[in-house]
């Protein structure tokens, strides 16, 4: 197996260099996206205010898009058996007209989603507040458990490598931060830090070399990010490619955002977990040093 | 048989058992609360707007603004005005300085005017920003704003007066109390009520916002309908043992905050408009109240429901048949039930308008035959899951006695979060949403994590080898038992077995707790749109780590020692 030698054959220091670039690239892209529209990833409608109408597909798409021509239309797109209408901000009193419309056409069959400036406000708020937040509470219970400052923050930095590193994928693949993409993110400072603390619950509590203690994680490791993996790949099926299959079926939009975000983050927590984690505890176990190996807490 | 001889002994198995058994009866007796977005209707998320404020001004000085008065000095419990030329009599009532005395002379016109200085300052700010104003705190002195307001331009509306919010941090606090929170979330509450509708759901999130939860209602009917006030209407009872109308609610010009007085009696004051005044006075001499208030009981009605019923007290029934009177009160009783009666009768008083000014965040509606298709599509993703998942066990362990196991946990743990939401749903009005059944399928993609972190520390304890799949969990075990020196399988009560097991709890509860914390901005977030995600997810992390797990390890331990 490759990762497996590259684990225990090359020297830390010289494989550090790959996730450190990898950082850079992540923080590059992340820092153009900034410059560019004054926040680090692309936000979606819920961070901009705006209005999303969903509505059962009777007509063509032009058709609607006439029909809600004097509101500021963004976009009209195809969901499968649906359209969706985006609208950038309007006053309350053009949303009112917009929803009154609406619901004499379509009824209870359209669906509706309004956020006003407010809201999105709000929102913006409570990531800058929130997402800090959640990282320290984690990083805390990291500390916690090992009680030894290298190996947490190895842990954590490999945490923060996960979430930089699908942050920096929703700029590549055009997913908009929204509040599902948030949630994902919340939910990878929870993830990533499993396969983190069972590697060095392993390395730091059994007998034998660090090399091999790490490859033996390994297996367990990679099954616990598997089975999230799978789990997380029904729900990518379900939400995103299922309606396109059975046609009575709709994307679900809020499903399909968070589950592109976190497989991303999954996927590099599989690298951040063996490979910048499992790096730094064989450089820091193998350091030159007076006390003994199988540290005691 | 010995199998289930041993388990049945070990209490976390049994205690395993009994909550699982629990949450099937609770499913089966409650049932299962559907959100908005899964059954259709429409939702409203409002911003309670108002700040509580600290502010340096003077009674005198703006009395003396308000009145354009040469001097104004206070005496005892009350302020003397004096303004040169002549005022409208009606000055003082609409300055909203009821009961004040005027006497004109030698062309100064002096009015007194029985009032303390915080009510002075109330008041001033009341009219002001044609808001409600209450005093919240003493020493110092708080006074909460229920209208959207800044520091600065509560200083602009103070500077007229000589006057401006105190510095310091706290002297000018964004939000309102949670008191006024709660009274705005039960006018609203019965207020829905009130129009008889079924299936609502009021909630305040952030003691800032509430989300309100119409099922089965298109949106623009619901923004009229919280919109819309209520029918109020005042009636007499006539001679002829019928009530008859008098005035309705477009008369009533204010409502005050419901004012305990200190014999411990609560009452309503309210101002009538000048020509409701004279209505109110006109009815009740036709009627014959003046002369005889208790065979002629006042009454009043909000949506045709009676919300108060009293005579006219003595003393103003004695006004009424001279002048009209425009500021009444309407007394309920004494003591903690007067005080309740006051403050809702104080929100009928004011047609179930809201006690605060509450600006729509955001709205929408969501489709019943759309909710019915998701609740369709995630109960497929979730089997789904539960398939990719069994896959990937079975193609790791080759082992149907360690699939079984596995898979039948994992969907237990579903079965128990599930209990625990059919119970919250009658506590706490917890409903099963797209979100909260998102984080059930994310429960059953680490749930199983966590327990092959169990499985592998029981079969490979001691050592490191890297997993070789192709040789079986027997041979395995064997040989990571021999290396650990017990020399045969693990025997589920043996030392090696439970210091395996202990330090696979560490490594789980770790996992356990971080994902848990980092869920727990999330309930908070978003104005609730994710809370029933981060919710099932802790509690599913909970159940889980605390019943399901142990058990597991019991159990398959237990498998791979015996047979």
């Amino acid at each position: 197996m490759e990762l497996e030698d590259i684990v225990s054959k090359y020297p830390p220091k010289q494989i550090m260099l790959i996730p450190v670039v990898i950082i850079v690239l992540a923080l590059i892209s992340l820092g153009v996206t900034y410059l560019n529209t004054g926040s680090p990833v692309k936000l979606g409608v819920e961070f901009t205010g705006g209005t999303l109408v969903t509505v059962p597909a009777t007509e063509s798409e032009d058709a609607v898009s006439a029909e809600y021509d004097k509101y500021p239309l963004v976009d009209v797109r195809n969901i499968g058996n649906r359209y969706m209408v985006q609208f950038g901000p309007m006053s309350d009193s053009e949303y009112s007209d917009l929803a009154k419309q609406t619901v004499s056409k379509y009824g209870t069959n359209a669906e509706i989603r309004h956020m006003g400036p407010i809201y999105s406000k709000e929102l913006q708020a409570q990531v800058v507040r929130y997402l800090p937040l959640s990282f320290l509470l984690m990083a805390a219970v990291v500390f916690v458990v090992f009680r030894e400052l290298m190996v947490s923050l190895l842990v954590v930095i490999s945490a923060l490598a996960d979430i930089l590193t699908a942050a920096a994928s929703m700029n590549v693949t055009g997913v908009q931060l929204s509040l599902g993409t948030v949630a994902a993110l919340l939910m990878l400072i929870g993830y990533s830090v499993d396969t983190d603390i069972l590697l060095s619950m392993r390395v730091l509590k059994r007998k034998g070399t660090t090399e091999e203690k790490i490859v033996g994680a390994m297996g367990t490791g990679f099954m616990m990010t598997g089975t999230t993996i799978a789990a997380v790949f029904s729900l990518i099926i379900v939400s995103n490619f299922l309606y396109l299959i059975i046609p009575s079926f709709t994307r679900m939009d809020i499903i399909a955002d968070m589950t592109t975000v976190l497989i991303f983050g999954l996927a590099a927590d599989i690298f951040n977990t063996w490979v910048t984690n499992a790096q730094g505890l064989r450089w820091y176990m193998n350091r030159p040093r007076k006390s003994a190996r199988g540290l005691k807490r | 048989m010995s199998l289930l001889e041993d388990l049945s002994k070990d209490r976390r198995v049994v205690l395993y058992a009994v909550v699982l058994a629990l949450a099937i009866i609770l499913i089966g007796t409650l049932g299962l609360k559907f959100g908005l977005d899964l059954q259709g209707g429409s939702y409203l998320q409002l911003q309670l707007e108002g700040a509580v404020a600290q502010v340096d001004v003077t009674p005198e000085k703006i009395l003396e603004v308000q009145f354009n008065a040469s001097s104004v000095q206070k005496l005892g419990n009350a302020y003397v005005v004096m303004v040169p030329g002549k005022v409208k009599a009606t000055l003082p009532d609409d300055l909203g300085y009821s009961g004040s005395k005027m006497v004109e002379q030698n062309n100064i016109t002096k009015i007194t005017i029985t009032a303390i200085d915080t009510d002075i300052i109330t008041n001033y700010l009341k009219k002001s920003m044609d808001a409600d104003v209450k005093i919240v705190g003493v020493a110092p002195v708080q006074y909460e704003i229920r209208t959207n307001v800044t520091r600065e331009s509560l200083n602009a509306i103070l500077a007229p007066v000589g006057g401006k919010v105190s510095t310091g941090e706290n002297a000018f606090v964004e939000g309102l109390t949670v008191e006024t929170v709660d009274e705005t979330k039960k006018v609203l509450d019965s207020k829905l009520n009130r129009l008889g509708m079924q299936d609502i759901r009021v909630r305040v999130v952030d003691n800032k916002y509430i989300l309100i939860d119409l099922a089965g209602m298109d949106v623009a009917t619901a923004q009229d309908v919280v919109g819309k006030p209520g029918k109020f209407e005042i009636r007499i009872q006539a001679d002829n043992n019928q009530t008859i109308h008098v005035l309705y609610g477009d008369a009533v010009a204010s409502v005050d905050i419901p004012q305990g007085d200190r014999s411990g009696g609560w009452g309503v004051p309210f101002t009538l408009s000048e020509e409701g005044a004279a209505v109110f006075q006109k009815a009740s001499i036709d009627a014959g109240a003046v002369k005889n208030p208790d065979a002629h009981p006042i009454s009043m009605y909000l949506d045709k429901d009676e919300v108060f019923s009293a005579p006219l007290a003595a003393e103003l029934a004695g006004s009424l048949s001279k002048v009209p009177v425009r500021t009444l009160e309407a007394r309920v009783g004494s003591g903690d039930a007067g005080s309740t009666k006051a403050k809702e009768l104080y929100i009928h008083l004011r047609e179930g308008a809201l006690p605060v000014n509450v600006a729509i965040v955001g709205s929408g509606q969501v489709s019943a035959a759309l909710g019915k298709q998701f609740k369709i599509q995630m109960v497929i993703a979730g089997l789904i899951a539960l398939l990719a998942v069994a896959a990937m066990v079975f193609y790791r362990y080759r082992e149907r006695r360690i699939v079984l196991p596995m898979v039948a946990t994992s969907f237990s743990e579903v079965v128990m979060m599930l209990g625990i939401w059919s119970l919250g749903g009658i506590w706490f009005g917890w409903q099963l949403d797209l979100a909260s059944l998102a984080g059930i399928i994310m429960v059953i993609g680490t749930g199983v994590d966590q327990l092959v972190i169990i499985t592998d520390e029981l079969i490979r304890g001691g050592e490191a080898v890297p997993a070789a799949s192709d040789r079986s969990i027997k041979e395995r075990a064997a040989e990571a038992a021999e290396k650990s020196g017990v020399g045969k399988a693990v025997a589920a009560s043996s030392k090696v077995y439970l210091g395996r097991l202990s330090r696979a709890f560490t490594i789980i509860i770790g996992a356990a707790a971080t994902t848990a914390v980092a869920m727990l901005p999330l309930l908070y977030m978003g104005f609730g749109a994710l809370t029933g995600f981060a919710l099932i997810i802790i509690v599913g992390v909970i159940l889980g780590t605390a019943i399901a797990r142990p058990a597991y390890g019991r159990i398959i331990g237990h498998i791979l020692a015996g047979n």
